[in-house]
């Protein structure tokens, strides 16, 4: 930080101070108590003696100026500096490493209370080239994982997070340059971070009208902590403990602290995000089949067994792929929702459950829509999704992790995927 | 109900007294016929006499020491100390002697004296007669510290100090001789240590004494028109003290604001403060804040005295901010 | 030495008070020097016919106030050895539980408003306990004891010029022993002490501090005169203290001599001088006086045994008596 030398007030009345000579050039060491300028007053001339020990940079006024009292005339620094600008310079964005021109990738905002996207994968490395369809990463929200497409043709010329990283959401996180890069940029939004920061405490520090609203931009700077511990009055700890709210989301939300009374309200409005990405992360896997072999099953099945319900065979078959003895199996098609009961032994035993049995499984047939991908995020059950590819049919197996684990969800679209392309062969 | 002023308050509540009780007698500079220089003690000495409103050379280290021997050999003085600035010169009689009476004896010899005084500044006699000097009184056991906010509280505050076995310092503001306030036209009295809740409010409580209720009050005004509610109350007597009613109301708004006209440091808000720090700790939404009198000797000049005592503006001002979570004094 | 003796029994109670003061003294020294009192203690030996001759002319309504130097006061103003004992020794039995300890025995029952351990502290009250007599119309005298240190302190000129003023029934008994603390009272006193309270127009005597008889009989008049509204008095005794300012001040050549001491102690002790004209008067034969002597020295013996074996206050006592009115005074603030 370096020190500011001021046009001091020496005078009584005295509004401007005349800076007869410089006893110190622009770039010289200096020691506090050295005389660096003359100054004329009101009264007489006088010595002014550095404050601080440096070196003089960005002198600002010459000798024979007027300046007006309290007015920065140089600065003191650590270092030499021809022409140390004394403004500060503008906070800069990242590394002094220039980014690749280029359309910027934005972390997009798909969840409803999601401020930031943790990045997964990247699907296409540096340097790449890539289509506009491409898939070039997949993102975790607070509901789901998602591909994202690239959405330029072009190359892969910067990534600005790394994978397992969270960026906010409207940051860029990558460039698809038109050219092959020269030099491609790899970075972390670490290294972003601290800018990032800076630039938000400026732009609301001069917001500062006193309102007691919960959610609002602090109106001193917060205390950073950097030793993990959290500001908060005594009482919100007390009913914070009392009523099992957990200040660290707070925290972690980024809600200014020291936390009061108030903001425990904010706290119980957050979303249940912590819980939700530890206990009920989403599992999505995808099999993609070559041919539907359901299709020819079922007919087959009613012509010859007089197993005309293609709902409860579905069921059957998502019931054989748990590998239990009995299972309920809820099926939707058509925007009807069935459940069945699906014991051992024949597919002619199934029967729709008579109860409000909670089902093991959701089978939801997307056949005949016009939906070709789904990423709805983890349910009550393990929804399994049929949706016609381009050609054959693509299965999606999206659960929470602790409905199965990533063996068991691995296991069971294998299963399921297995007796979908040839059931016929699964049945005997 | 008839409204008085503070000085009627104490002269009305003396001269009961007196007719009450043979024993109590009035001692101090200037007491009888010129009735104080705040013209308090009016009339007083046509009524009872010279014999019981006896005025005396200006020798207060002599005549409190009187009065210490006096109270404990059955008479009931009142000592009236001009200036609150004063203490300093009857320290050992008031403190070794008065306060420590009844203990050092194990009970046997007790001091019923009544040490009359002032405090407060913006009067413009500068820093030797401008003091608010209840803390050192406060400090030592064995005194009892009253300190009226108004006409009301002086009367039935005097009344109980003079049938009070203990010596008992009373600190009445200079400035508001002439402030009224309805005062009963029958006798009433005022426990010791019991806080008075002078305005309920559920947002923040502003402890305030002596004249600072008033500065209390009205921020309190201020801040109500603002949509905060304040709870002010004044503790009327600081020893004893009513904690239990300061730390109920401190537990209530989580918030609390003391304002003393003592000097900050080492003094009664820090005092009060502590106590709510220590015993209501986790009802607290906020630090408690201290609001005393800037700690330098008093100035004269009227631009500087007046920005030393606190103001309904300043108090109003920290209420908003402890109101917004804005840490005064941020860690 | 007064020439005639009115009353046998008042005679021999006066020598008693006296043998008791030493003898109390004794063994207080005894129990400091064996570290058996806690604090420090300040004798009164060799004054003794200072407080006795002055007490002796008092009530049980007269009042006195007392010094640091004080178990004289204490012992001629009424008090018992037990309940003295006990208080040195800081016992729940002693005149203040313990409280007060050896610079603060007060016994309010005959009269006795306290010791006090600030030179001169006392004259404030002394004066104040004259001033509750007049004004309530009582015809109580208060003694106001001080030594010659404490003429040094304003206050007393403070409350003489009032008493004198207000012609308050107190007398000033300036027990003047010619040290003040570690210092030669002619070095700390400026001319005639006798003539600081005559310049407020009080009747001041000096008088010869190790003749009891010759101290009761002007206590007697100036007590009698003040009763009438005469006061105030002042009276300086010549006296003398044998140990030093407190019983740990041993070493004090430096500031007085041995002879000096011995010369006081052999020829000028008020009490081998009275016991003399008991005997030479008749009035009490060698043989009774060692009786007495001896009667005493048993009583103090026994005073001491059952302090030394005397509980303590209990430790809840420490926080009563801070107020009439609060049995507990920390009680409130500690919940």
């Amino acid at each position: 930080m370096p020190h500011e030398v001021i046009m001091p007030a020496l005078g009584m009345a005295q509004e401007t101070g005349k800076i007869v000579a410089w006893q110190k050039s622009e770039g010289d060491a200096v020691k506090a108590g050295d005389v660096l300028f003359e100054v004329e007053t009101d009264k007489a001339t006088m010595e002014v003696e550095a404050q601080a020990s440096g070196f003089l940079n960005g002198v600002r006024a010459a000798a024979g100026e007027d300046v007006p009292v309290g007015n920065v005339i140089a600065q003191i620094g650590s270092e030499a500096q021809a022409s140390e600008p004394v403004a500060p310079a503008a906070p800069e964005t990242g590394s002094a490493e220039a980014l690749p021109e280029g359309a910027e990738v934005i972390m997009p905002a798909l969840g409803m209370a999601q401020d930031t996207g943790l990045i997964v994968a990247w699907h296409k490395a540096l340097g790449d080239e890539v289509a506009a369809g491409d898939i070039l990463f997949e993102v975790e929200t607070d509901k789901a994982t998602m591909d994202v497409e690239a959405g330029e043709n072009g190359f892969v010329a910067a990534l600005l997070a790394e994978a397992g990283e969270a960026a906010p959401v409207g940051a860029p996180i990558a460039v698809i340059s038109a050219e092959k890069p020269s030099n491609p940029v790899q970075r972390s939004q670490a290294d972003a971070a601290a800018p990032a920061t800076s630039q938000t405490k400026a732009d609301s520090a001069p917001d500062s009208k006193p309102e007691p609203e919960p959610a609002k931009v602090p109106q001193a700077p917060a205390p950073k902590r950097t030793d993990g511990r959290i500001l908060a009055s005594p009482k919100a700890r007390r009913l914070a403990l009392e009523q099992g709210l957990d200040l660290n989301r707070l925290a972690e939300a980024g809600h200014p602290q020291p936390f009061h009374v108030a903001d425990l309200e904010v706290l119980r409005a957050l979303p249940e995000k912590t819980a939700g990405s530890e206990a009920t992360a989403s599992r999505h896997l995808t099999a993609e089949l070559a041919s539907d072999g359901f299709a020819h099953f079922a007919a087959w099945a009613a012509e010859t067994g007089g197993l005309s319900d293609a709902a409860a065979l579905l069921a059957g078959l998502a019931a054989a792929s748990l590998g239990r003895d009995e299972a309920t199996i809820a099926v939707e098609s058509f925007g009807q929702a069935r459940v069945f009961a699906v014991p051992a032994g024949p597919f002619s035993a199934i029967t729709e459950a008579q109860d409000e049995t909670a089902p093991d499984i959701i089978l939801r047939d997307l056949r005949m829509s016009r939906v070709s991908t789904v990423a709805l995020g983890a349910e009550e059950a393990p929804v399994l999704t049929l949706t016609r590819a381009s050609v054959g049919l693509l299965i999606t197996l999206e659960c929470a992790s602790h409905h199965l684990t990533a063996s068991e969800a691995t296991g069971l679209l294998s299963e399921f995927a297995g007796r979908m392309e040839q059931p016929l062969r699964h049945l005997l | 109900m008839r409204e008085i002023t503070l000085s009627q308050a104490v002269n009305e509540a003396l001269a009961e007294e007196m007719r009450r009780d043979e024993t109590v007698f009035i001692i101090g500079e200037d007491v009888a016929e010129a009735g104080t220089p705040f013209k308090v003690l009016s009339g007083l000495v046509e009524e009872f006499g010279t014999a019981r409103v006896v005025d005396t050379p200006i020798a207060e280290p002599g005549f409190m020491g009187l009065g210490v021997g006096a109270a404990m050999t059955g008479s009931r003085p009142v000592v009236d100390l001009m200036f609150g600035d004063f203490i300093y010169l009857i320290m050992d009689q008031l403190c070794n002697q008065a306060a420590k009476s009844y203990y050092m004896s194990g009970g046997k010899l007790n001091v019923p004296l009544v040490l009359r005084t002032n405090l407060g500044a913006t009067r413009r006699s500068a820093a030797q007669h401008s003091q608010s000097l209840h803390a050192l009184v406060a400090h030592i056991p064995g005194l009892k510290v009253a300190m009226p906010s108004s006409a009301y509280e002086a009367k039935g505050l005097m009344k109980t100090a003079i049938r009070d076995d203990n010596p008992v310092v009373i600190f009445e503001d200079k400035l508001m001789y002439n402030d009224k306030a309805p005062v009963p036209e029958e006798e009433f009295l005022i426990p010791f240590g019991e806080a008075n809740i002078k305005r309920e409010g559920s947002d923040i409580t502003l402890i305030g004494t002596s004249s600072m209720v008033q500065v209390c009050e009205a921020a309190a005004e201020i801040l109500a028109k603002e949509g905060i509610e304040a709870e002010v109350i004044d503790p009327r007597t600081i020893v004893p003290l009513d904690e239990a009613a300061l730390l109920e109301s401190a537990k209530k708004t989580s918030r609390v604001i003391v304002v003393d006209e003592g000097h900050q440091s080492f003094g009664i808000t820090g005092e009060i403060a502590s106590r709510i720090n220590e015993k209501a700790f986790y009802h607290l939404d906020a630090p408690v804040l201290r609001m005393g009198a800037m700690d330098v000797p008093v100035p004269f000049s009227p631009a500087l005295e007046d920005i030393t005592v606190p103001t309904p503006d300043a108090v109003a001002e920290n209420a908003r901010k402890l109101m917004s979570g804005e840490l005064i004094h941020a860690a | 030495m007064a020439k005639t003796k009115t009353n046998t029994e008042d005679y021999l109670r006066m020598y008693r008070q006296m043998v008791r003061i030493r003898t109390f003294e004794d063994n207080a020294n005894q129990l400091y020097l064996s570290a058996k009192m806690p604090g420090l203690t300040h004798m009164y030996s060799g004054e003794e016919a200072v407080a006795v001759g002055i007490c002796e002319a008092l009530t049980i309504d007269d009042k006195i106030t007392s010094t640091h130097r004080g178990h004289g006061h204490c012992v001629a103003k009424g008090a018992e050895f037990k309940e003295m004992f006990c208080e040195l020794l800081g016992k729940e039995e002693g005149y203040c539980r313990g409280k007060g300890g050896s610079m603060h025995i007060a016994d309010q029952s005959n009269g006795n408003l306290g010791a006090n351990a600030i030179v001169g502290g006392s004259m404030g009250i002394a004066t104040g306990s004259a001033f509750t007599s007049k004004l309530l119309g009582k015809d109580d005298v208060t003694v106001c004891f001080f030594g010659d240190g404490a003429t040094a302190q304003g206050l007393l000129y403070e409350v003489m010029n009032m008493a004198a003023l207000w012609n308050l029934p107190v007398i000033y008994a300036c027990e003047n022993n010619g040290y003040s603390e570690y210092t030669k009272t002619e070095e700390i006193a400026a001319g005639s002490i006798t003539a600081r309270a005559e310049a407020f127009g009080i009747e001041a005597h000096q008088v010869d501090g190790q003749d009891v008889l010759a101290v009761n009989e002007l206590t007697q008049k100036l007590v009698a005169r003040a009763r009438k509204g005469e006061g105030p008095f002042f009276m300086e005794l010549m006296t003398y203290r044998y140990h030093g300012h407190h019983v740990g001040d041993i070493n004090r050549e430096y500031y007085r001599s041995k002879d000096e001491e011995t010369d006081w102690k052999e020829n000028k002790d008020p009490i081998i001088k009275f016991r003399g004209w008991l005997v030479e008067q008749g009035i009490a034969s060698e043989e009774e006086i060692e009786a007495m002597n001896a009667e005493i020295k048993k009583d103090a013996e026994e005073a001491v045994a059952y302090a030394e074996a005397a509980p303590y206050p209990d430790q809840s006592e420490v926080d009563m008596h801070v107020f009439t009115d609060i049995e507990h005074a920390l009680a409130r603030n500690t919940a």
